[in-house]
């Protein structure tokens, strides 16, 4: 087949980037020329998301390699089921955060520039969608660029709010040298294997003979990048700083999406580049990694020292959203320790949990984001006694919380059960009993909030104006996280058909 | 086929709940709220109802339908199905369940009416009846499981549903909390039960186990343990001993949760569990032993402490602990059919008694105390007329429901050959007699004993109505169980009903019964006359002559003060368990230790928790450089442990 | 012709530089320049490789670094435009009301 060939052949399953790259540049032109339309660019972004939801819904998973560099049968992309189920994660929330933006008091108020904002939105989604796709360095370098560009901008979107803009410098700072550290750990790996496609470097890891040392430290720079973006410890620092100094809606959808496409491609580059083809025990759910390297045993440690760190820090916090963002952090921890299987099972207890997660997280953000406007605080001790003022929001936002926690019967439960239960399965009982040990400190700082809005008596002369837009979207938030704690099928059925990456 | 179709039963309930919970509080009318809740209970009844018809339609063979709703749990070869499992023994629940539980709500309109926690009343009643229906149609152990919490966490809500008011000098929030942990040690006797089911068979769900344990007999001892852990946990939730002192507190929530939760429903989760598993209890006959031994003795405990008590609700709790007793007496000899049958009629009767004791409650302004009664026979027609018929069911008259059921009881007791339980179930019977007309007379007979400024009415209708079902129910509800001496074999159609559900145990039960019909029927001409002899003592006592009871009271004083303060159980169980585990850890530890061990620990655990974090947090020192140089030393620290 | 490994030990030279600026510099202008600096490290040791291989994607890699670099850049500096209207200031260390 002739390049053009090719390329024109890999743009039919290129579709879903296709409509979020022109729902960026529409976007950016209709900011131009209607400037006074308030929801014209939200409705314009749904649209634009609805459509790419669709065209990821129609086009085929099992592509094969998308523009192929011709010289190897390898590309530079693919659309397989794993990359498919991120994808949705992401879109999902791309959605609701749109949805948040139009009722944010933040974002309405606080700047004039919206219309950047639904672009950058767009953007970022877009590279993020690319960043679950990529098989080459190359590729996942730029996609991971473009989020973070993307990314930064929307942290310091509310420029003219100090703390707004602090959070955008520090993001920027640490994100600059995170990706410095792992583009530096790529060319090292260029420079060690000769290729950039990480099948290819697979081929070559088992097959010719190389510095383990070396690789290691080439290796571990890449992780730090992916880290960074999971807020993996120690590469978590700038989460709760970011986090709190971002508007709620980027913050919420940075929680989920961006940790999305880090978890994505974290598990496809360790999966692609280090499994090793030729061991005997390759089964359908186990996959044996290189000799030599005992990555599990380095992610068991970073799992642990993420989820303790984020929990024992979380519980001295009393602004929320500096609570949410370190029980992010710790929520990676758990997901974290699912990979360190090194397991179709742990892979799949991931997937179950970031659909879930996404939901919860989500949900608490949008009460929280709702109660703030209001209330002009995210201070803990600012939410006494607003269970009997605001009932609604409040007993949503426990629902959350307790998910959150992973208690019975909310959806939390079911996927901490899940992955706690493929821990056991396969030996890492002392992971497993970390988690639960963490679960049940997280237990402390969640009910702190809980116990605030319900068993004080008021002191705020706060107002409750509930309107539909937000009993409606807390609904399709709080639908699946109580049902997807007693109904679960499904959703572990779309998981275990998304577990399978391209090649495996 | 509506059978297929039963989840309907169970879900309409919960649409009840969500609408009340939901947008209850925004509904201003009342009438509104009240007929959401009832209604959806009465739909949920009508498919009970019509599932029951399209049953008894079926072949005896065929009476067993599982309604596969999803794959619920599926992890390696943990597999539990969320299903619903239709036979005849579910059915009977259902009905009663659904049915009381519809009467039950729609007397609450009434009784309820002004509340502030109007809607919230109603939305946990619905949700409650939800969890019952999922326990009693559950297909496998984790569902019942479930159901049972499910059931347990709307008791607590609903006994300390008036959280503000005051119960027996402490709170109701008190009395919620008590039998919140006492309900927690049955419940892990449940859970290690069914860990070990799982562990012995592979497997949770009902059909599975039952078939397999029906097929290969159990290890005595394994059957034993297993039977046994899951009898502790029917002890927590059905109030028998050792377990039973939450359900007298109990009596702080409103009424009509007492006549539906405490009374009727929830409280016979533990027989129906043991009747459903059946075939795991009679392949031990210690636990068999210990079942009936329990239940008799909880029944003449439970009675005997009735006897004295003034709180109009304290005295049907000690009842309903006292009948629930009897039902496990029935289970315990082996007589699976008789304790459900008693747990129907009694479910129709001490609906009857709660409801009536409401309607009283009402017209008195919120009086309990039966010495400051009286005389209400002429200002409560209604209540009156169907309070005499349950309490004659109680006390177990021909030809009144009650009498049906207690008398299948107390003769599978003898027949069985456990004549000693038979006579403490015949002085029981006297007991409940006596008791439950010393109710009746001090409430209803003589001259009116409270403050005359209060002017008692009858209920509304509302109130009134379902009172004349319950009485009829409690008048004819026996008739479907007649003595088979009387009708035969086949007459009792109860019996032939529930047969298929006990034929699998029924091959592990040893002692037939081997009396002549003569000795039965004598047998119940002297629990007539013993009923009949406890009813006209408490008439003549209450009613002529008090003085034999003033002569007891003096001569017995240390007794009557054991009944009063309920043999200080309570009392006991607060030395025993509480005061150690509360104020020992305080005093005893703190001399030695300077330590409030069981207290610290926990505490210092936690401290040492936040205090840790407050360290972590410090790293979080605000400036993006320090930052990166933890990022960078942290890859060089991973690399140098690789390295080593 | 100059062994790889000189280009390969400067390269990490440069980069360590980097590195040590970042993590030392208190105004944020040089600290991105500092960052600049890492990243033509990165670029020269792909360089290095792609002409030792004889292959073309590393070269083609140092393009889209460079792209990245100045894009990186460009948001800093109007970033850091932005933090100086709210605090007078651009010293790193002065910029800390988020933490703990």
């Amino acid at each position: 087949m002739d390049k053009l060939g090719n390329i024109l052949h890999s743009l039919n399953f290129f579709y879903p980037e296709i409509a979020l790259t022109l729902t960026f540049f529409i976007l950016l032109l209709v900011d131009l020329f209607f400037r006074k339309s308030k929801h014209l660019l939200p409705v314009l972004s749904l649209i634009g998301y609805v459509i790419t939801g669709y065209f990821s819904f129609t086009t085929p998973n099992a592509s094969g390699f998308l523009f192929s560099t011709g010289m190897a049968n390898v590309g530079l992309y693919i659309t397989d089921s794993f990359a498919f189920y991120f994808k949705l994660i992401i879109l999902l929330s791309l959605i609701y955060t749109v949805l948040f933006s139009i009722l944010s008091k933040e974002i309405n108020e606080s700047t004039e520039n919206r219309g950047e904002y639904y672009a950058l939105l767009a953007s970022f989604g877009l590279g993020m969608f690319l960043l679950t796709s990529s098989t080459d360095l190359i590729t996942i370098y730029l996609a991971f660029e473009m989020v973070s560009l993307s990314s930064y901008i929307l942290a310091g979107f509310t420029r003219k709010v100090p703390r707004s803009a602090e959070a955008s410098l520090k993001y920027i700072i640490f994100g600059a040298v995170a990706s410095g550290v792992m583009i530096y750990g790529i060319s090292i790996l260029y420079g060690l294997t000769g290729t950039t496609n990480i099948y290819l470097i697979n081929f070559y890891l088992a097959n010719q003979n190389y510095n383990t040392l070396t690789l290691v430290i080439a290796g571990l720079m890449i992780i730090g990048g992916f880290g960074f973006k999971i807020s993996m410890a120690p590469f978590h620092f700038w989460t709760p700083d970011v986090y709190e100094g971002a508007p709620i809606t980027i913050t919420a959808v940075l929680s989920v999406a961006s940790k999305a496409a880090g978890f994505a491609i974290l598990i496809r580059f360790l999966k692609v580049a280090f499994v090793d083809y030729a061991a005997t025990n390759l089964q359908a759910s186990l996959w044996a990694i290189l000799p030599g390297f005992q990555w599990n045993d380095i992610l068991a440690v970073l799992s642990v020292l993420t989820m303790t760190l984020g929990n024992l820090a979380a519980l001295w916090q009393n602004n929320l959203k500096r609570m949410l963002a370190y029980s992010s952090i710790a929520h990676a921890g758990y997901m974290l320790s699912g990979f360190v299987i090194l397991d179709n099972q742990g892979i799949l207890a991931i997937l179950i949990y970031f659909a879930i997660y996404l939901f919860m997280n989500l949900g608490a953000f949008f009460i929280v984001m709702l109660i703030s406007d209001k209330l002009g605080s995210e201070d803990i001790d600012d939410y006494t006694g607003l269970g009997y003022k605001a009932p609604f929001l409040t007993v949503s936002l426990t629902i959350f919380l307790v998910s959150l926690t992973g208690i019975p019967p909310t959806a939390g439960f079911i996927a901490k059960l899940y992955l706690f239960a493929a821990l056991v399965n396969t030996g890492w009982l002392w992971l497993a009993l970390v988690g639960v040990v963490n679960s049940v400190i997280s237990l402390y700082y969640y009910m702190r909030v809980v116990k605030n809005m319900f068993l004080r008596e008021s002191i705020s002369t706060y107002e409750q104006k509930i309107e539909l837009g937000h009993v409606l979207i807390s609904f399709s938030l709080l639908i699946p996280t109580l049902v997807f704690g007693v109904y679960f099928k499904p959703l572990i059925e779309l998981a275990e058909k998304s577990i399978r990456i391209f090649g495996f | 086929m509506i059978t297929q179709h039963i989840y309907f039963a169970v879900l309409f309930p919960l649409i009840g709940f969500l609408i009340n919970g939901l947008i209850g509080y925004k509904i201003k009318n009342e009438k509104v709220i009240g007929w959401i809740g009832s209604g959806f209970v009465g739909l949920s009844f009508l498919v009970s109802l019509l599932s029951f018809f399209e049953v008894t339609g079926l072949n005896v063979a065929e009476r067993k339908i599982i309604v596969p709703i999803f794959q619920w749990i599926s992890i390696e070869s943990f597999n539990v199905s969320f299903a619903y499992l239709v036979d005849p023994l579910s059915l009977v629940l259902a009905l009663v369940v659904t049915g009381v539980g519809f009467l039950i709500h729609v007397y609450s309109i009434g009784y309820m009416q002004g509340d502030k926690g109007f809607w919230r009343f109603f939305a946990y009643l619905n949700l409650f009846i939800f969890m019952m229906m999922n326990l009693v149609l559950a297909d496998n152990f984790v569902l019942m499981f479930l159901g049972w919490e499910g059931v347990g966490l709307c008791s607590y809500l609903l006994i300390g549903f008036w959280y503000d008011r005051k119960f027996n000098g402490s709170t109701t929030a008190d009395a919620a909390k008590k039998a919140f942990i006492v309900n927690r040690i049955g419940d892990f006797g449940f859970l290690l039960g069914m860990f070990l089911i799982y562990k012995t068979f592979g497997s949770l769900n009902f059909n599975e186990v039952f078939t397999i344990a029906e097929k290969v007999p159990l290890p005595e001892a394994t059957a034993t343990l297993i039977t046994l852990l899951l009898f502790l946990g029917a002890t927590g939730k059905s109030a028998q001993i050792p377990l039973y002192v939450w359900l007298p507190d109990a009596m702080a929530g409103p009424t009509p949760v007492s006549a539906l939760i405490h009374a009727a429903t929830m409280v016979t989760a533990g027989v129906y569990m043991v009747s459903r598993a059946s075939v795991l209890f009679v392949q031990s006959e210690i636990t068999m032993m210990v079942i009936a031994a329990i239940g008799a003795a909880t029944a003449i405990f439970a009675a005997s402490m009735g006897l004295v008590q003034n709180d109009i609700k304290k005295i049907l709790a000690y009842s309903t602990i006292s009948q629930l007793g009897y039902m496990f007496l029935a289970a315990g000899v082996g007589a699976f059919t008789a304790s459900i049958f008693h747990l129907m009629t009694h479910a129709f009767f001490k609906a009857l008694l709660f409801l009536g004791a409401g309607s009283v409650i009402h017209a008195l302004h919120e009086e309990q105390n039966i010495k400051n009664m009286g005389g209400l026979k002429n200002h409560l027609p209604v209540t009156y007329k169907t309070f005499l018929i349950a309490s004659l069911a109680i006390a177990g008259i021909p030809p009144l429901s009650g009498f049906f059921s207690k008398d299948e009881i107390l003769w599978e007791t003898f027949a069985h050959g456990h004549s000693f339980l038979f006579v403490i179930g015949l002085i029981t019977a006297f007991m409940t007699a006596f008791y439950v007309f010393r109710l009746f007379n001090l409430t209803f007979e003589n001259k009116s004993r409270y403050p005359s400024h209060i002017h008692p009415h009858e209920s509304p209708k509302i109130m009134t109505i379902p009172l004349i079902i319950l009485a009829i129910l409690s008048i004819i509800g026996g008739f479907v169980g007649m003595p088979k001496v009387f009708v035969g074999e086949s007459g009792n159609f109860f019996y032939n009903w529930l047969k298929p559900v006990y034929e699998p145990s029924e091959t592990y039960l040893f002692n037939v019964p081997l009396y002549t019909h003569s000795t039965e029927i004598v047998l119940m001409i002297i629990s007539v006359i013993v009923a009949l002899s406890g009813i006209f003592l408490a008439r003549y006592v209450y009613l002529e002559n008090i003085k034999p009871i003033d002569w007891l009271v003096t001569k017995f004083g240390k007794l009557y003060n054991l009944l009063f303060n309920k043999y200080y159980v309570d009392k006991v169980y607060d030395l025993l368990f509480v005061e150690p585990i509360v104020k020992g850890s305080e005093r005893i530890l703190w001399k030695f230790s300077d330590v409030k061990l069981v207290d610290g620990f926990i505490n210092s655990v936690g401290e040492f928790f936040i205090e840790i974090g407050g360290l972590i947090r410090k790293i979080q020192t605000g400036v993006t450089q320090f930052y990166a140089l933890i990022m960078i030393f942290g890859i060089i620290l991973i690399i140098f442990m690789l390295l080593i | 012709m100059i062994p790889l490994s000189f280009y390969l030990i400067l390269s990490a030279a440069f980069f360590s530089i980097g590195v040590i600026g970042v993590l030392t510099r208190r105004n944020a202008i040089i600290v991105f320049m500092c960052i600049e600096m890492m990243l033509n490290a990165v670029n020269l040791s792909f360089i290095a490789f792609a002409s030792f291989f004889g292959d073309s994607s590393g070269q083609v890699f140092v393009f889209f670094v460079m792209a990245v670099a100045a894009a990186e850049v460009a948001i800093g500096l109007a970033i850091i435009i932005a933090l100086f209207r709210n605090k007078l200031t651009i010293n790193i260390d002065e910029i800390n009301i988020l933490k703990w």
